[in-house]
C-alpha cells in the first residue's frame, strides 16, 4: 500500500486578529527534550551550544531549568540519541503544537490568562508558565512577537481562550 | 429647592436628565447621581426590607457601606442581579430597579409581622427552635424560613454576558483614591515606577467629592495623574481580597452604569501582582446605637454632607443630628452652610468644645448637650424624635425629617486584614488601627487611624430610660442583629467575638461588618465586663463587597471551562457515530452504535468482533513516560514492583506501581527500546500523577541516577488493533517490521516505519487476543488510522469503544487500577503476586507489604463472581453478604467492582473485593440489590480462555 500519511493539525487554518494583534498556528517543528546533568555532555552529544543560563535560547534551543532543554528546531533535523552517555534525548515533535501571538498587544493578551510580568521578559527569553489551567512553554522572539508551544490536546483551549480574551 | 435638589450644590450634570424606573414608578435624576441620590432628590425614603424582621429601611450611609438599600437591577433575560446597593448603582438611561424582600409590596409587606413577633425571634431562634423533628428541616423548615427571611431572589436564567480578565504587575499599587490614595500615587507620577491606582467609586477622590473646598486640588490631582504614562488608573473597579505576596484581587464594572452595555466584556477581573501596596481605603462613620435608629431617614451625618455636596440632595428640610463625636458637627454646620435647615444637635457628651458652641449658636442650632435619641417616630419616614437627659429625665419631642448620626469614624481595614497584617487598639478613636505589617503593604490617610476629625467618645449604645430588653436597637442592619442580641449572646455563655458573630450573625456575609463591627465589639466588651483588646476583633474575609460570580469565574464556563482533552482519532470517531465518555479530562469514544443500536447490542457486536476477526480501538489517551538514562532500568527496578535489569531490548513486561504504603496506585506494560530507554505507559487518568511520583523519588530520594523522565503521552496516537485477523490486517499495509510470530513475539516492542511514518509498534494484548499498539507520532495519527481501518475492510475491521474493551479485558481477568482497586489493595490482595519480583532488595511499596495489617488474614480479596441466574448483570458497587437472612445492619463482606454481560461466555461475569475471598473459592454468596437478593458463586478471575491460547499465536 502506497504511503499516504499526511499530518494534521488540532489547530485552525485560518489565523484571527483583534485590535494590535494576530493568533496563527506556527509552521511545523523538530521538537527534542533534552535533559542532561552535566550540559557540557549534552552539548558535545547534540553537536551544538547551549543557553547558558535559564530561560536563554541560542540557535533554537531553550533551557527551562537547570538541567532541562528544549529544542525548536528545522523540521527534519536529527540529533543524536546520546545512547551510553548520561542524557536524555526524546524526540517530542508531535507532542506539542506551536501558537505565534504578534503585535502591539501581544503581551497584554497573553497577560489576559498568564501570570508572569511580560514587562521583566527581555526578547530572546523562553519559560514554562501557564495560562489559566493550561501549561505552556512561551518564548518571547521580540518585542511583539510571542511563540507559545502547548501540548496537543490542550491546544485548541488555549486557542479559543485566546480568541475569547482578544475581543 | 426643587423637591430635595439644592440648586447650585453637587457635581452631577444638570444638563443631562435621566429616567429610570424604580418598583415601577419613573423618576429622574441627572448624569452622576445614584440610584440612591436620585431617589432621595425626589423624596424616596423608604428603599427596601430588613433581612429578618421586614422593617421599613431607608439609606444609612452614602458608599458600599450601606447596609440598608439592597436592590435588584434587571436589563432582559439573564441579566438580573439582586442585592446591589443603591449607593453604588449609578443611573442611566431607562435603569429598572427594584426593591427586595417584601411581599405584595415595598409600602405594605405582609411579613412585617416578624416585627412585632420579634421578641419570639432572639438570636440562636433557628437553631434552638427547627431542631425537630430532623426530617421537617429541608422539606418545610428551611423553605419556609428562606421565604420569610433573606435578601433578594437568585438569578433563574443562564447569565448571558461574557467576563473577562488580566494579570498586571506594578511597582505600586494604590487602593482607594481619596485625598491620602491620590497623594500616594502623585508622588510616583512621571517617575519609572509602574504605579496603579484603583478606586470602587466612578471618580477619583473619595471625601473630597464631598467636599467643594478640595475640588480644585482634586481637578489638579486627577490631571497630573491621568498626563503619567506610568499611573494606570482603574474606576468602578474594586479590591475584593488582599491574598500571598501582594497579590490583589479586583473587579472592574465595565457596563453596568451604561444604557447600551454593547457586545462587549460584562466585568474584568483585574490580578494585581504588586511590589509594594498602599491601601488608602478610608474610614467609615460609625451609626449610633438607639431605638429607632434604622427608621428611613436616620442616617451617617458624613452621608448626609455627601448628599448634598456630591449629588445637591438635601436629606430633608429640617434634619436633627445625634452626636457623640465632633466630625458630627461640622457636618451640620456645612449642611447649614448649604442651605438646610438644621433643627437641633443633640450630643450625648455633657461638653464638648467652646468652638462648636459658638458656631451652633451663630447658626441658631439649638445644642442638647449630655442628651440622647431614644425614640423616633414615623415608620416610612423620620416625622420626629424624642430626646431625654442621659440620666432618664427632661424627655422631651424635637420635630425634625430626617436625623444625621454621628458615631465616630472606623479605619477600614479590609485588606490590611486579609494581609494578615495585625491591628491595634486606639483607645482615642475607639478602633482598630494597623500595627505591623505581613506583606510590603503601608496605608495611608484616615484607614492608618490618621484623621482630622476632632475628638469623641465611644458609646456602646446611647442611655435610654426604657426597658432595654423590650426595644430594637440595631447594631447590624444588614443581619437585623440588635444590642439585645449581642447582650443575650454573652448571658449564654459566648465569651469570645468570633463566637457571637457566628451566634448572632453580627458582621457576617456580604456587609463584613462595615458598620456594625466596633458597636457590636463595644456591647459585647461591655456585657462580660472586659476590655476590648480581650474580647479581639472578628476577621474579614474577601471579598470586601460582594462580587459576581461571572466576574471569578471569567471564561471559564460552557465549553471552556475545563480544556477537554480529545486524541487526534477523536473527529474520526465523531463522523461515525461514536458516543463519548469522559475519562480523566479526556473524552473517549465509548461505543459506536450502528443502525439504531443501543449500547449492549453495539458492544455484543464489537465483542464479537474482536474476539471473531479484528477491532480496532483509540488507545493514544494512555499515559506514556519515556525513560532514559543509563540508570534507567535501575530507575524502574526501584519504582515498580517487577524486575526490570534483565529485560532484553525489544522486550515489553508488565509493571505494577505501589505507593509507599504498600497499595497498588498503577499498572502498565513497559517496553525496553534499548538498553537505556524504556518506553513506559501508565494508565489514562494516572499519567500525571506517575510521572509526578517518579520525578519526586528521583529529585528527593535518589538524586544520584543518571536518569531522566519525559512526558510522551501526546507525541504518540496509539492505535490498538486487537483479534485474530490483526496480524492479516496489518501485513497489508506498508512496514518494514516482521510480523512474523517467531520474529515478533508476544510482549515485545519493534522500531520501524509504518505507511510512511515511523512507529514503535507493540505486540500486547489487552483483550486476550493476538493484539498490536501501533504509536506513531500524534500527528499521523489519524492518516495512519484511516489506512489501516481500510486495510481492515476484507476482515469486517470494526472499531470499538471503551466499555468493550472493559468487557474483552474482564472476561481475560485483567484489572483497571481505580475500578478494581480503590487506593486500599495490594498486590497479593488483587491476585498479582506473580508481578513481585520475590529477589529484588527493594522496590517503592515492599516494606509496607510486610506490615502486621497486610499480611492478616481476612483482607479483602478481589476473586470472580458468576450469578446463579447467567443472564442477571450485578449492579457495580452492590454490597455482598454471606446470609442475606441475618438482622440489618448486615454484615457486609465486600462489593462488586466490575460487572458485564460476556457476549463470549453467553453470561454475566464480574469481579468483586470480598473479605477473604481467596479461601471462598465455590461459596455461594448473596448480593441484595434493589427489588431481589441474587446469588453468586465465587470463582477465579479468567473467565475466558484460562491457557492463553489465543495470544500466543
Amino acid at each position: 500500500m502506497s504511503s499516504l500519511s499526511v499530518s494534521t493539525s488540532p489547530l485552525p487554518d485560518e489565523p484571527f486578529a483583534a485590535d494590535g494583534v494576530r493568533v496563527s498556528r506556527s509552521a511545523a517543528l523538530q521538537r527534542y527534550s533534552l535533559r542532561a546533568r552535566d550540559p557540557a555532555k549534552l552539548a558535545a552529544v547534540v553537536g551544538r551550544e547551549l543557553p547558558g543560563r535559564i530561560g536563554g535560547v541560542t540557535d533554537g534551543i531553550a533551557q527551562l531549568g537547570p538541567d532541562e532543554f528544549l529544542a525548536l528546531l528545522p523540521v527534519g533535523t536529527q540529533l543524536p540519541s546520546g545512547e551510553e552517555e548520561p542524557v536524555s534525548v526524546v524526540d517530542i515533535s508531535s507532542r506539542a503544537v506551536g501558537i505565534t501571538v504578534e503585535g502591539e498587544g501581544a503581551a497584554a493578551l497573553i497577560m489576559s490568562g498568564c501570570p508572569l510580568d511580560l514587562d521583566r521578559m527581555a526578547p530572546g527569553q523562553a519559560t514554562r508558565t501557564i495560562y489559566e489551567t493550561v501549561e505552556m512553554v512561551l518564548v518571547r522572539e521580540s518585542e511583539t512577537r510571542f511563540h507559545i508551544e502547548v501540548w496537543r490536546s490542550f491546544a485548541p483551549w488555549l486557542w479559543q481562550s485566546l480568541r475569547l480574551s482578544a475581543e | 429647592m426643587s423637591g430635595y435638589r439644592v440648586t447650585g450644590a453637587g457635581r452631577v450634570d444638570r444638563a443631562r436628565t435621566v429616567a429610570f424606573t424604580f418598583d415601577g414608578q419613573t423618576y429622574q435624576g441627572y448624569e452622576g447621581d445614584t440610584l440612591a441620590s436620585a431617589l432621595l432628590a425626589s423624596g424616596v425614603t423608604l428603599f427596601g426590607r430588613s433581612f429578618k424582621y421586614h422593617r421599613p429601611r431607608g439609606v444609612m450611609a452614602a458608599g458600599v457601606e450601606d447596609a440598608n438599600a439592597l436592590v435588584s437591577v434587571t436589563r432582559g433575560p439573564g441579566r438580573f442581579t439582586p442585592n446591589l446597593r443603591a449607593t453604588a448603582v449609578e443611573i442611566y438611561e431607562g435603569l429598572e430597579a427594584s426593591s427586595q424582600n417584601r411581599w405584595p409590596s415595598l409600602k405594605t409587606d405582609m411579613l412585617a409581622v416578624n416585627d412585632r413577633l420579634g421578641m419570639f425571634f432572639p438570636a440562636g431562634f433557628y437553631n434552638k427552635t427547627f431542631m425537630w423533628p430532623r426530617s421537617f428541616w429541608e422539606k418545610l423548615y428551611e423553605p419556609t424560613i428562606r421565604k420569610m427571611a433573606g435578601l433578594g431572589n437568585s438569578p433563574t436564567e443562564i447569565d448571558p454576558d461574557h467576563y473577562t480578565a488580566a494579570y498586571v504587575h506594578c511597582d505600586l499599587l494604590v487602593v482607594g483614591a481619596g485625598r491620602a490614595g491620590l497623594e500616594a500615587a502623585l508622588a510616583e507620577a512621571g517617575s519609572d515606577k509602574r504605579v496603579i491606582l484603583i478606586d470602587e467609586q466612578n471618580e477619583l477622590g473619595g471625601w473630597a467629592l464631598s467636599d467643594p473646598d478640595q475640588a480644585q486640588w482634586l481637578a489638579q490631582s486627577v490631571a497630573t495623574l491621568t498626563a503619567a504614562a506610568n499611573v494606570r488608573i482603574l474606576t468602578r473597579c474594586t479590591a475584593f481580597g488582599f491574598y500571598h505576596d501582594n497579590f490583589v484581587g479586583a473587579v472592574e464594572r465595565l457596563t453596568d452604569h451604561l444604557a447600551q452595555p454593547g457586545s462587549g466584556a460584562r466585568e474584568k477581573l483585574w490580578r494585581i501582582r504588586a511590589g509594594e501596596v498602599v491601601l488608602a481605603q478610608g474610614a467609615i462613620e460609625r451609626p449610633l446605637v438607639f431605638e429607632g435608629n434604622d427608621t428611613p431617614g436616620v442616617m451617617l451625618a458624613s452621608a448626609a454632607r455627601t448628599w448634598l455636596y456630591r449629588y445637591g440632595v438635601a436629606i430633608g428640610r429640617r434634619p436633627a443630628l445625634m452626636a457623640s463625636h465632633d466630625s458630627g458637627w461640622q457636618d451640620a454646620f456645612a449642611m447649614a452652610a448649604g442651605g438646610v435647615t438644621i433643627s437641633a444637635i443633640v450630643d450625648v457628651r455633657d461638653t464638648v468644645d467652646d468652638a462648636l458652641l459658638r458656631q451652633a449658636a451663630d447658626l441658631g442650632i439649638a445644642v442638647h448637650l449630655g442628651s440622647s435619641v431614644i425614640g423616633v417616630s414615623g415608620r416610612h419616614k423620620v416625622t420626629g424624635v424624642e430626646i431625654a437627659a442621659n440620666s432618664g429625665t427632661g424627655r422631651k419631642r424635637i420635630a425634625c425629617d430626617a436625623l444625621m448620626m454621628a458615631g465616630g469614624w472606623t479605619p477600614t481595614l479590609h485588606l490590611w486584614s486579609h494581609s494578615k497584617g495585625t491591628i491595634a487598639w486606639d483607645e482615642s478613636l475607639g478602633a482598630y488601627v494597623p500595627d505591623k505589617a505581613n506583606e510590603n503593604v503601608r496605608c495611608a490617610g484616615a484607614c492608618s487611624g490618621q484623621m482630622d476629625l476632632g475628638t469623641g467618645v465611644v458609646v456602646p449604645a446611647l442611655p435610654t430610660p426604657k426597658d432595654a430588653s423590650r426595644i430594637k436597637a440595631f447594631v447590624d442592619f444588614q443581619n437585623d442583629v440588635t444590642a439585645k442580641d449581642i447582650g443575650l449572646a454573652v448571658r449564654e455563655g459566648f465569651k469570645s467575638i468570633e463566637h457571637v458573630k457566628r451566634y448572632t450573625t453580627n458582621g457576617m456575609a456580604t456587609d463584613q461588618g462595615k458598620t456594625s463591627n466596633i458597636n457590636g465589639l463595644q456591647l459585647a466588651a461591655t456585657a462580660l465586663g472586659r476590655p476590648v483588646v480581650d474580647v479581639g476583633l472578628t476577621t474579614f474575609r474577601p471579598p470586601y463587597t460582594p462580587q459576581t460570580f461571572g466576574a471569578l469565574a471569567g471564561h471559564a464556563k460552557d465549553a471552556l471551562f475545563q480544556a477537554t482533552r480529545k486524541t487526534g482519532i477523536d473527529g474520526w470517531a465523531q463522523d461515525n457515530g461514536a458516543v463519548f465518555e469522559p475519562v480523566s479530562q479526556w473524552r473517549r469514544a465509548w461505543y459506536f452504535p450502528q443502525d439504531g443500536e443501543d449500547m449492549h447490542a453495539a458492544v455484543n457486536r464489537e465483542c464479537r468482533a474482536v474476539r471473531e476477526s479484528v477491532g480496532i480501538f483509540d488507545a493514544s489517551t494512555l499515559g506514556k513516560i519515556e525513560v532514559v538514562g543509563p540508570d534507567a532500568a535501575e530507575f524502574l527496578n526501584r519504582m515498580y514492583t517487577n524486575p526490570w535489569k534483565m529485560l532484553e531490548p525489544g522486550r515489553c513486561r508488565y509493571g505494577l506501581l505501589l505507593r509507599e504504603d504498600g497499595f497498588i496506585t498503577d499498572d502498565g506494560v513497559a517496553g525496553r527500546i534499548s538498553p537505556n530507554r524504556f518506553h513506559v505507559t501508565t494508565t489514562t487518568g494516572g499519567a500525571a500523577r506517575v510521572l509526578a511520583m517518579m520525578e519526586d523519588y528521583l529529585q528527593t530520594e535518589w538524586p544520584d541516577l543518571d536518569v531522566w523522565l519525559t512526558s510522551t503521552t501526546e507525541q504518540w496516537s496509539v492505535i490498538a488493533l486487537q483479534g485474530p485477523r490483526a496480524r492479516d490486517v496489518l501485513s497489508a499495509l506498508d512496514t518494514d517490521i516482521d510480523l512474523s510470530p517467531e520474529a515478533f513475539p508476544h510482549m515485545s516492542v519493534r522500531l520501524g516505519q509504518i505507511c510512511g511514518v515511523p512507529v514503535r509498534l507493540f505486540r500486547v494484548s489487552f483483550t486476550g487476543e493476538l493484539g498490536f499498539e501501533i504509536n506513531v507520532p500524534a500527528e499521523y495519527g489519524p492518516a495512519v488510522w484511516k489506512q489501516i481501518v481500510a486495510a481492515g475492510q476484507p476482515y469486517g475491521i470494526t472499531p470499538y469503544g471503551t466499555e468493550t474493551m472493559h468487557v474483552l479485558r474482564a472476561e481475560k481477568g485483567y484489572i483497571i487500577v481505580g475500578q478494581d482497586t480503590d487506593g486500599t489493595v495490594t498486590p497479593m490482595d488483587a491476585g498479582l503476586n506473580w508481578a513481585i519480583g520475590k529477589k529484588k532488595k527493594d522496590f517503592v511499596g515492599k516494606r509496607s507489604l510486610a506490615r502486621p495489617d497486610i499480611v492478616a488474614p481476612g483482607r479483602k480479596h478481589l476473586v470472580g463472581l458468576l450469578t446463579e441466574d447467567p443472564s442477571l448483570v450485578l449492579e457495580e458497587g452492590a454490597q455482598i453478604v454471606a446470609d442475606p437472612a441475618q438482622p440489618v445492619p448486615m454484615t457486609m463482606l465486600g462489593h462488586v467492582t466490575s460487572s458485564y454481560w460476556s457476549e463470549a461466555l453467553g453470561r454475566s461475569i464480574a469481579f468483586a473485593l470480598v473479605a477473604g475471598g481467596q479461601e471462598r473459592m465455590d461459596e455461594t454468596l448473596h448480593i441484595p440489590m434493589p427489588g431481589a437478593v441474587h446469588k453468586a458463586q465465587v470463582s477465579g478471575m479468567v473467565f475466558f480462555d484460562p491457557e492463553g491460547a489465543r495470544i500466543n499465536v
